[in-house]
């Protein structure tokens, strides 16, 4: 493999992986404080709708953005309502949320009276946005100083949320709060309060991912511009063991795994992309099973009360 | 000082909650689509006149939602059992694809001269054995190990949909029809083992799907496997108290609803279909198997007129195009109708009480008001 298919790789992966970094860092933030949210995809998806929308009527990429989190933030409200307040399954109301966001989102792209479908962005994130001499240095220019805005964004996001989880008082409440929400009412959390705020803001990171799809990648509007993503980030919160910085690496993996079958066929190896695809899934369910199984889930950073929901004892 | 009510699990719902709860989450559902339509400028009062025309306003449009609720009955029942049971089967959609790639395998792989009856029977069974075996994989990892099967068979929904693009779309495998060399497409079943039609398109696959549906409600409600499943979806620890095996309980469940959903993928390539037709095959059926289980509130009798909402909403969905409205129209509202199904559960499981009355006063007027 010569270089510059080598950088061309890297490039992909990151550009790539950059929507699930935001999407999968917003799980492990809900999931640390104990909600599954299984809506992701939707969340992904309004906010990929949203972002496009605004930025077609302002041209603002920045407003884009903005809408995007708000709107995956929003839908997200819905489902922190089913399992923080009424308690009930996490499981269905999750799959519920994606299953109205995919419906909001195709709705939204092709009702109204000029539908967005099939029309390009009038901006696009693609800038590299340091200066031009420090993209050009060798190797490390392109790879480190190359990026467009949402790039540096998410590893803002990845190092921001890495520290406030392991790092700050803050994050250590929610991770009790995921781990034993009661003892951490009994010190004195408002468990509801953190599911809430952590469950919103990991809607408004897969709306800010969606975004990257539809102003970025794609950047134009399709039925479903991010694909599987959503599905991808729940796969890989799995992988990265509920850790914000191997969520990185493990989305740039994935993304640099989208790219390889382009890359073996210049190099005149035929992969076929849909087995290819399967791969972040094996690899998904081999982690499940190797580490996460019984008692060693434990042991590889599961929340302990991810997924259960809390009833909060009546005195 | 006002006080608010208070909130407090309650043992049996009235009856007709459990009926209220279900018929008002659809119609604040219809709200809701309303609110869009009217947002983007459409009429929703004759969107939802088409919609009820096209699905039930002749009888060629009821034959077609019957078509279209023949695999939801099936991906119903296998997400109500499941769940019944706590065991988080989400992958209705995988064990309907893998059972649609064995039973097209099975299909393909007899000889033509197989009279009716066998091989009909063949590929049908095929399509359970898939799904059964698509579910093992993660239902043996659960019972075993202690996996968690919400992710493994979410997964394996996406790892089955592009092992299937790749026998037909990807490769050169028996699954694709040599013929079709410019589109490339499913190879088509033998004849014999095709499931004859009776009305328009609607075959017999719709009468093997009630039939599994009134099977799973006579097993659960009326034979002692049954009762103890019941046991088993109710307390674990009651049921391993009364010497109930809930390990070999919950696989069998488990592997159960595989195998309903893997019928759903195999009538679809016996029936309509004749051949594995992956654009067919990839539209959410087991998902939406999910909502029809949540809707019928987990009972498999009470799945065959929710299918059928949902065939009919399925059904209406392409016609909405020739008005100019996007058939997403009929994701948002099943999106909505689960989004409120799955909150009424919350008032169906809990009461209020006034903090100024004893819990007797409130267990008193709720059994009165069952009664």
């Amino acid at each position: 493999m010569n270089e510059s298919v080598l950088m061309l790789t890297i490039m992909a992966a990151i550009g790539l992986g950059t929507p699930i970094v935001f999407a999968t860092v917003g799980e492990i933030l809900a999931e640390r404080s104990g909600i599954l949210n299984l809506g992701v995809q939707g969340m992904m998806l309004v906010g990929a709708v949203a972002g496009f929308w605004i930025t077609f009527q302002t041209e603002n990429l920045w407003l884009g953005v903005l809408l995007a989190m708000i709107a995956g933030a929003a839908l997200s409200v819905i489902h922190a309502f089913n399992s923080v307040t009424l308690r009930v399954s996490q499981i269905v109301s999750g799959l519920a949320l994606t299953i109205f966001g995919t419906g909001v989102a195709v709705f939204v792209g092709r009702a109204g009276d000029i539908p967005l479908i099939g029309e390009p962005s009038p901006a696009v994130f693609n800038k590299p946005i340091l200066p031009e001499a420090l993209a050009d240095l060798p190797i490390v220019g392109p790879l480190i100083f190359g990026h467009d805005a949402l790039v540096y964004l998410s590893w803002i996001v990845v190092a921001v949320s890495s520290f406030y989880l392991f790092h700050t008082r803050p994050g250590l409440t929610v991770r009790a709060v995921g781990e034993d929400p009661a003892s951490a009412e009994a010190a004195g959390i408002d468990v509801s309060r953190i599911r809430y705020i952590h469950v919103m803001i990991g809607g408004a990171l897969a709306g800010l991912g969606g975004a990257y799809f539809s102003l970025a990648l794609v950047p134009s509007w399709l039925d479903n511009p991010v694909g599987p993503a959503g599905w991808i980030a729940i796969a890989l919160v799995i992988l990265a063991s509920w850790r914000p910085w191997r969520a990185l690496w493990a989305a740039y993996l994935f993304g640099a795994a989208g790219r390889v079958s382009f890359t073996f066929q210049t190099l005149g190896i035929a992969i076929p992309a849909s087995l290819l695809a399967m791969l972040p899934f094996i690899l998904a369910i081999l982690a499940m099973l190797v580490l996460t199984s019984g008692k060693r889930a434990r042991f590889l950073g599961a929340p302990a009360a991810l997924g259960i929901p809390y009833f909060r004892e009546e005195r | 000082m006002t006080r608010r009510l208070i909130v407090e699990p309650r043992g049996l719902a009235p009856w007709w909650l459990k009926l209220l709860i279900p018929v008002a989450s659809v119609f604040a559902a219809l709200i809701v689509g309303a609110l869009f339509l009217s947002l983007t400028g459409n009429d929703w009062f004759e969107v939802y006149g088409k919609m009820l025309d096209t699905a039930f306003g002749s009888g060629r449009g009821f034959a077609e939602t019957l078509v279209s609720a023949t695999p939801l009955i099936l991906t119903g029942v296998a997400a109500a059992i499941a769940f019944r049971m706590l065991v988080w089967n989400i992958g209705g959609e995988g064990q309907l694809i893998f059972g649609a790639i064995v039973a097209a395998g099975v299909g393909i792989w007899l000889s033509g001269s197989t009279p009716p009856i066998i091989a009909i029977t063949a590929v049908v069974i095929a399509g359970a054995v898939g799904g059964a075996f698509w579910a093992s994989l993660s239902a043996v990892p659960k019972v075993y190990l202690g996996t968690n099967e919400i992710i493994t068979t979410l997964m394996l929904n996406f790892i089955a949909l592009n092992l299937m693009q790749y026998l037909v779309l990807g490769s050169f495998s028996p699954w694709r029809d040599p013929e079709a060399t410019q589109f490339p497409q499913g190879r088509p079943i033998i004849d014999t083992g095709r499931i004859p039609e009776f009305f328009h398109r609607l075959d017999w696959g719709l009468f093997i799907a009630i039939a599994v549906a009134v099977l799973a409600w006579f097993v659960i409600s009326k034979t002692r496997s049954g009762f103890e499943y019941r046991i088993v979806g109710d307390s674990f620890d009651t049921a391993r108290y009364a010497g109930i095996k809930v390990p070999k309980k919950v696989l069998g469940t488990f592997l159960a609803s595989g195998a309903a959903a893997g019928l759903a993928g195999s009538i679809l390539v016996a029936g309509i279909l004749g051949k594995m037709d992956p654009r067919s095959l990839d539209l959410g059926l087991g998902f939406i198997g999910i909502i029809v289980a949540a809707l019928a509130r987990l009972n498999p009798i009470a799945i065959i007129p929710v299918a059928i909402l949902m065939g009919a909403l399925n059904n209406a969905g392409p016609a909405l195009q020739s008005i100019g409205v996007p058939s997403a129209t009929v994701t948002i509202l099943q999106g909505a109708i689960l989004l409120f199904a799955v909150a009424g559960e919350f008032l169906i499981a809990n009461r209020f009480r006034r903090p100024d009355r004893t819990p007797e006063d409130a267990e008193m007027k709720a059994e009165v008001s069952a009664a």
